[in-house]
């Protein structure tokens, strides 16, 4: 009975447009009612879902990224990848991956790395006849492979959720197939170009290669800084962040002297309203998690679609287009938060890595950040680059099909997500 | 962009996002140049982070940012999407409304059975008590938006 009491209290509230935190808190609060466990559960559980150390380096990853986004790195590291690149049919759709990808190595969240690239990028490509539709979709793509490239807060949340899965082999197992995912976008993107003829017939002169490196090799350093910290185990995740966030105000207030007093109020402002929305979604999350797990509501589930497959490729499979369908409406967060008390469980009973697991999860799900018809990235972008979403379906198909291959050379290949860590020893 | 009214979660959620940056970052250093860590701290840190929590999800509900699905909603006919404008509207206000007097309870518990924190066995209420209290706050942010919605939809 529980499985049907759960969907009704928590999936029909959820497609009314409640919110997701609300919904879960008050399906979790229906089972612990129901079940006579004691609503002082509620809580208690709120409380010590959001009360744990290793969530703190959610706000900082968030804030440390803002800082970055706001302190004008894109704009630099685009004239310096710029600079590198020259100017050829198709090079600016290059420029705006490595870009993405770069800036995916300091924050952890597509939409934000999304906003920044479009506001930098997008009138530069339309200058050199680049449709906006199409670099709006690009953009978006790129993005949304953030949340696969270290640091990431999607990985943060996932090993909080799956102990076996430390934050430094999530991160370590993110790094090559998040820079495949990202680079999967070029071959459309580049052969698109010069179909076309977009970038064509070079006017503008190049930047000064060692002027923009100079200017750029701040916002480079930062990566640099965070994984290295990391890696060298002088930080815990969420003090690579803290220092991240230090480094990002000393460039941004006495180095480019872009940021004032006022912006970053703003920011901390927005960073904190940002943090409590995951957060808050994540503290009532464990009040439904702690209900359903007491019940044994998630096993059950668990088990019927285990003894369903007999297949373990047939399962994965399936596990892979609930992925991509729920990526269509949510984040990656929240979907986490909702699908791995049911996904642990089959993950464990078909003898999958956890880290791969988590990996191939979060691809699923930055392909679903960009995925009309709610894809959260493109309508960032295509509301930056002022057309309609509608307008970048056309291009952004390719992209999707782009970055399935990468994510199916992932699930083909686990080695390609857990070489890297095992080399450093996680 | 401003919206005034929210100034006082805007001002508290960046002030305890700052603080816990403070105390991470003086932790980095002290340990960095001495032997002595005071990793204890990360008590405060926690407990700010609930607040921030609660303080920058007010603002988030009550404007309408907190992650929701409306792809289904915004399909619906006029008087459907009303109700289920309404139907969120409660169960937002019905679910804080509810934390407000459970966690309450779980606060006062926790003052009579006298029960300390774990790190540094302060009265485990200073920081419980901030959740009934912040979820009063959202509670009534939602109502109020909530009123401003109904006013403009008669319209």
């Amino acid at each position: 009975m529980s499985a049907g009491w759960l969907i009704l209290a928590f999936v029909l509230p959820l497609a009314a447009g409640v919110p997701l935190a609300v919904a879960m808190g008050l399906a979790g609060g229906a089972l612990i009612a129901a079940a006579d466990l004691g609503l002082l559960a509620v809580p208690t559980n709120a409380y010590a879902g959001i009360a744990k150390y290793p969530l703190l380096a959610i706000p900082m990853f968030i804030l440390a990224g803002m800082i970055f986004e706001r302190s004008g790195v894109a704009l630099r590291l685009v004239r310096f990848i710029a600079a590198m690149v020259g100017d050829w049919p198709g090079s600016l759709a290059l420029v705006a991956v490595l870009v993405s990808m770069l800036l995916g190595g300091i924050s952890g969240s597509g939409p934000a790395d999304a906003a920044a690239v479009a506001a930098v990028m997008i009138p530069a490509m339309l200058r050199r006849g680049y449709p906006v539709s199409f670099s709006a979709g690009l953009i978006a793509a790129a993005g949304s492979t953030a949340i696969v490239i270290p640091p990431s807060v999607a990985f943060i949340v996932y090993s909080v959720l799956v102990p076996q899965a430390t934050v430094p082999a999530l991160f370590a197992a993110g790094l090559i197939p998040g820079i495949l995912a990202a680079l999967s976008l070029l071959a459309p993107a580049l052969w698109l170009s010069r179909r076309h003829g977009w970038g064509a017939g070079s006017t503008e002169p190049r930047p000064p290669f060692w002027r923009s490196l100079r200017e750029a090799v701040w916002g480079l350093a930062a990566p640099v800084i965070i994984l290295g910290g990391l890696r060298s185990g002088l930080f815990t995740p969420t003090e690579a962040a803290v220092v991240a966030v230090a480094y990002g105000l000393f460039v941004g207030t006495l180095v480019y002297r872009t940021l004032k007093w006022r912006d970053i109020h703003a920011i901390f402002a927005e960073a904190a309203e940002i943090s409590a929305v995951v957060l808050m979604i994540i503290g009532l999350a464990s009040v439904f998690a702690w209900a359903g797990n007491t019940l044994g509501v998630f096993d059950g589930i668990a088990r019927a679609i285990v003894a369903l497959g007999e297949r373990p490729a047939l399962v994965l499979l399936a596990i892979n287009a609930i992925l991509l369908a729920a990526g269509l409406f949510l984040d990656a967060v929240s979907i986490y938060l909702i699908l791995l008390p049911v996904l642990i469980p089959i993950a464990q009973a078909m003898g999958w890595d956890l880290v791969w697991f988590g990996v191939m999860m979060t691809i699923n799900l930055a392909i679903g950040q960009f995925t009309p018809p709610m894809a959260l990235s493109l309508m960032i972008t295509a509301r930056i680059g002022g057309v309609s979403l509608e307008s970048t379906v056309r291009w952004v198909i390719w992209m999707v099909l782009a970055m399935l291959g990468a994510l199916a050379l992932v699930v083909v290949f686990p080695e390609l997500a857990l070489w890297l860590p095992r080399r450093l020893g996680y | 962009m401003e919206r005034p009214e929210y100034r006082l979660e805007r001002l508290l959620g960046a002030l305890s996002l700052a603080l816990i940056c403070l105390i991470t970052l003086a932790n980095v250093v002290v340990r960095y140049f001495t032997d002595f860590s005071f990793a204890f701290t990360e008590e405060f840190s926690i407990a700010l982070m609930v607040i921030l929590t609660f303080v920058g999800s007010a603002a988030a509900f009550a404007a309408g940012r907190h992650v929701r699905i409306t792809f289904l909603v915004e399909r619906l006919p006029r008087r459907l999407r009303l109700a289920c404008e309404a139907l969120a509207q409660a169960a937002t206000v019905g679910l804080f409304t509810a934390l407000t007097v459970l966690g309450a309870q779980m606060a006062f518990d926790e003052y009579r059975f006298e029960v300390t924190s774990p790190g540094l066995g302060l009265p485990q209420w200073w920081y419980s008590v901030w959740l009934p209290l912040l979820a009063l706050l959202i509670a009534v942010r939602v109502l109020g938006a909530a009123w401003r919605y109904w006013k403009g939809a008669r319209r």
